[in-house]
């Protein structure tokens, strides 16, 4: 009973954030996300079978989840608005509520309910569930007025990011510091073969190609001197690379080479310096048309899908004979070596195909984007990623999408709307001293900190955590000391 | 131990083509600028003492901060990712403290002497009780289970909350702090110049400033004092034993954890001086320098032969002579990949630093 309570609290905490950051009817998107994660959180942490007791379970989810949403829609429009000077509307407050219940509660008791079906129907359940949401969201955002659809689309850029990190760190036990240098590469390969820059300006579909190929390649290069590197050398000698990659785009927009007194080609302008690469072709296709920056409909159609295909693959990968290898390798090189697995391989294939997911996800942020610069890869970005895959659960993919999503709520929607409050707030209270603190960017390390430092001492197998948890993280006790 | 095991089961070509890829770069791409940038060197022996003297002074507090690295590695197994930006607050403490004791450079010596002492001793108390705090929070329960990978993560995490902590620092301006802050909490923070700016080699055509000889002064001091305690005393005895076999350390009535305590407490001590004596000498403080300090000083420990109290003085000297080097004859745009391009050629080729013992090869 405790534990329902406490694990529904995750989706219920979504619920109370999203409505306290967005007024009038947005509660009622706050009550289907928390009815979603509730849903989805809740039969993860206790296996259910019986239908009547899934549907009790459903409730009491809900039942917290909503309660915290409307504490969410009352706060933010009885206690900040008439502060901050906007108009209370009594009757959007009531439907907000209203339509918040009923959507967790359905959404909840339904989630709860197919999970009690045997696996294969549950899978097609549970598609349907999140598939109808998600379809339908750039409508509801529209309808709700929610404005969120701007952010939403760089949070699945980064959600696929950490897709592919959770392959390397999660699935290899590999700890990559650096992996944002893939997230640039991608970015750079498709830039500069699909922009007028080097006068190349293929198409988007092709240039999403080159660009993981890339990526995948570089994945090989760079991994390979880590090879016979174990734990904490190996994070630190990716960390190196991770820093070198963007210090060398950042330079490299005079590079003049030669072997030896043999030019190959003198002062070529190779990545555009600091000023990046702009503009970058979009991509196009019939009846839709060349994608435009003011429509982001289609862009979030595109993200979903390479999305969608991504984790397909992802899933088929991790059930596959190098998928088992990789937990081998994770839980014991030497004795993987021992059975005959060919740990270089190995080790090698799960960064090229890491990097992959980086670099697809890099060729479309620098194409919807239009422009990419050498200061967006940087360390931040790799521990930010590190933070999605630890937060949900290192080796499983729903707990890492749940992580991701919390994080870049937090990031990037939370914690900028949540300022904009604030900031009228202390206007309002005349309080001059704390004005210019900027609480969008003021609290992004800290959150970031705190979430690895309580995650790892407070829970190490994640929030979702998988049922064969990586042993690199202290789950059990008395686990062998491996030095 | 690791990398013998490694060795013994699978003998595959395959498994150095990282490092004949980092061969084939080195020769096909930089032997030619490398003989170039000796020909510089030779052809003006003037600047080539003069960026070794800088060397010389960046080395003397890379060493200090480097020391930190090898302490906590040699006993724990942990790269401490949070010493650089302990380092960053200890140079906030100090000129948090610059501010509220007034001194400017107009400060007579008499008074500025002991105060600077003061402020001194001050951010080491400082950032010694803070390194030892975090040990007991966030380190000491990751302690002994499962990898290590754990307790790095979360050094990751503790260093982006220093981070975090310094740039809201930038926030305080309090009354009695004589507006040492700045008004905009985000920029480099300045220093008052309290070290006098006289060449000690005036009319040699070469500089080497007091505040060069200060800072190398007492770093020389500090890292002479921590040799003495570590091989010397009683204490040191036994963070010596514990390094080596924890277990046998325990059985022999050393208490293990306070010795742990007690390498944090002598890094974050060192680590605070340092960022004292760097703000001073370069006159500014921000709140993201721990960043780059830290793996210029973590590749210092490990070019050393990290666990090794000497290797990590020679490695700081050695890092702060070759980025003073690429800052002159490369570009400083560059010094930086140079930096990390020495740890991933000595973490690839020669784990074990110059003068590595045993420790470094359990990674």
């Amino acid at each position: 009973m405790q534990i329902r309570i406490r694990t529904s609290m995750i989706g219920a905490a979504f619920g109370f954030a999203i409505a306290l950051i967005s007024g009038g009817f947005a509660g009622i998107f706050a009550g289907l996300v928390a009815g979603l994660i509730s849903g989805y959180v809740v039969p993860q942490a206790e296996p259910l079978t019986d239908k009547r007791r899934a549907v009790g379970q459903g409730m009491i989810a809900a039942l917290v989840g909503s309660v915290m949403t409307i504490l969410g829609i009352v706060l933010r429009n009885m206690g900040i608005d008439p502060i901050i000077g906007e108009p209370l509307n009594i009757l959007a407050v009531g439907i907000a509520i209203i339509g918040a219940t009923i959507l967790c509660v359905l959404v909840c008791v339904v989630m709860c309910v197919v999970r009690t079906e045997p696996p294969a129907r549950e899978r097609i359940g549970m598609a349907i569930v999140v598939g109808i949401i998600l379809v339908t969201y750039p409508w509801l955002d529209q309808f709700l007025n929610l404005r969120f659809m701007n952010e939403v689309i760089p949070v699945l850029v980064f959600l696929l990011m950490a897709l592919g990190l959770n392959i390397v760190v999660g699935y290899a036990g590999l700890l990559d510091l650096g992996y944002a240098a893939f997230f640039a590469i991608g970015a750079y390969a498709a830039a500069m073969v699909s922009s007028p820059h080097f006068g190349l300006s293929l198409s988007f579909w092709l240039a999403i190609w080159v660009a993981a190929a890339t990526a995948a390649i570089f994945g090989l290069i760079l991994g390979s001197p880590t090879l016979p590197l174990r734990g904490d050398y190996l994070a630190i000698v990716t960390l190196g690379f991770g820093e070198i990659v963007p210090i060398a785009i950042k330079n490299l927009d005079k590079v003049s080479l030669s072997i030896w007194n043999y030019p190959l080609f003198v002062d070529v302008d190779l990545t555009g310096g600091t000023k990046g690469i702009n503009p970058i072709n979009r991509p196009w296709l019939p009846i839709i048309g060349e994608f435009s920056p003011s429509n982001p409909i289609p862009w979030y159609f595109l993200i979903l899908g390479i999305m969608l295909i991504s984790i397909f693959f992802i899933s088929r990968l991790r059930n596959s004979r190098l998928g088992r290898a990789w937990t081998a390798l994770r839980e014991d090189e030497l004795a993987a070596g021992a059975m005959g697995i060919n740990t270089v391989n190995v080790k090698l294939l799960a960064f090229a195909i890491g990097a992959t997911f980086s670099g697809l996800a890099g060729a479309f942020y620098g194409a919807y984007i239009s422009a990419i610069f050498p200061e967006s890869f940087r360390f931040d970005v790799s521990v930010m990623l590190l933070c999605m895959v630890i937060l949900g659960g290192l080796g499983n993919m729903s707990g890492v999408i749940l992580g991701g999503i919390i994080i870049q709520f937090a990031d990037r929607l939370f914690l900028p709307q949540m300022s904009n409050v604030v900031q009228k707030l202390i206007v309002a209270s005349g309080n001059e001293s704390l004005r210019d603190i900027n609480f969008a960017s003021d609290f992004r390390l800290l959150l970031f900190g705190l979430t690895l430092v309580l995650m790892m001492v407070l829970r190490p197998q994640g929030l979702v955590p998988s049922n064969g948890a990586p042993r690199v993280l202290p789950v059990a006790a008395g686990e062998a000391r491996h030095d | 131990m690791a990398a013998s095991h490694t060795r013994a089961v699978r003998n595959v070509p395959w498994r150095s083509i990282g490092k004949i890829f980092i061969v084939i770069f080195c020769v096909l791409f930089l032997t030619l600028p490398f003989i170039e940038m000796v020909k510089a060197m030779i052809a003006d022996p003037q600047l080539l003492v003069r960026q070794l003297l800088i060397g010389l002074t960046n080395g003397a507090y890379i060493a200090l901060i480097a020391l930190g690295y090898t302490l906590v590695y040699g006993i724990v197994e942990l790269i401490n990712f949070a010493h650089g930006d302990l380092y960053m607050l200890g140079a906030f403490f100090s000129l948090t403290l610059i501010g509220t004791f007034a001194l400017t450079p107009e400060t007579p010596w008499l008074v500025r002497g002991p105060l600077l002492l003061v402020v001194l001793i001050a951010t080491m108390a400082f950032t010694a009780t803070l390194n030892m705090l975090v040990d007991r929070w966030a380190y000491r329960k990751l302690r002994g289970v499962g990898s290590r990978m754990a307790a790095l993560i979360s050094a990751i995490g503790i260093s982006f909350i220093f981070q975090n902590l310094g740039l809201l620092w930038g926030y305080l301006r309090l009354p009695f702090m004589h507006g040492v802050m700045g008004s905009n909490a985000v920029a480099p923070k300045s220093f008052p110049a309290l070290f006098p700016n006289v060449n000690l080699l005036a009319g040699t055509g070469v500089r080497f400033g007091a505040k060069d000889l200060i800072v190398v002064g007492v770093s020389v001091v500090l890292l002479a004092a921590l040799y003495i305690f570590v091989t010397r005393t009683r204490l040191g005895k036994a963070m010596r034993a514990t390094a080596q076999d924890r277990d046998a350390a325990a059985l022999m009535g050393i208490d293990v954890n306070r010795t742990i305590s007690l390498a944090f407490i002598l890094g974050g001590a060192l680590a605070g001086a340092s960022g004292m004596l760097v703000g001073l000498y370069n006159g500014t403080a921000v709140f993201d320098m721990g960043f780059t300090a830290g793996l210029r000083s973590f590749t210092a420990a490990v070019l050393g032969g990290i666990g090794n109290i000497v290797g990590a003085m020679l490695g700081g000297l050695l890092i702060g002579i070759i980025s003073a080097m690429s800052d002159q004859y490369i570009s400083t745009k560059w010094t930086n990949a140079v930096v990390f391009g020495i740890l991933v050629i000595i973490l690839v080729f020669r784990p074990t630093g110059l003068l590595g013992d045993d420790t470094a090869q359990k990674a």
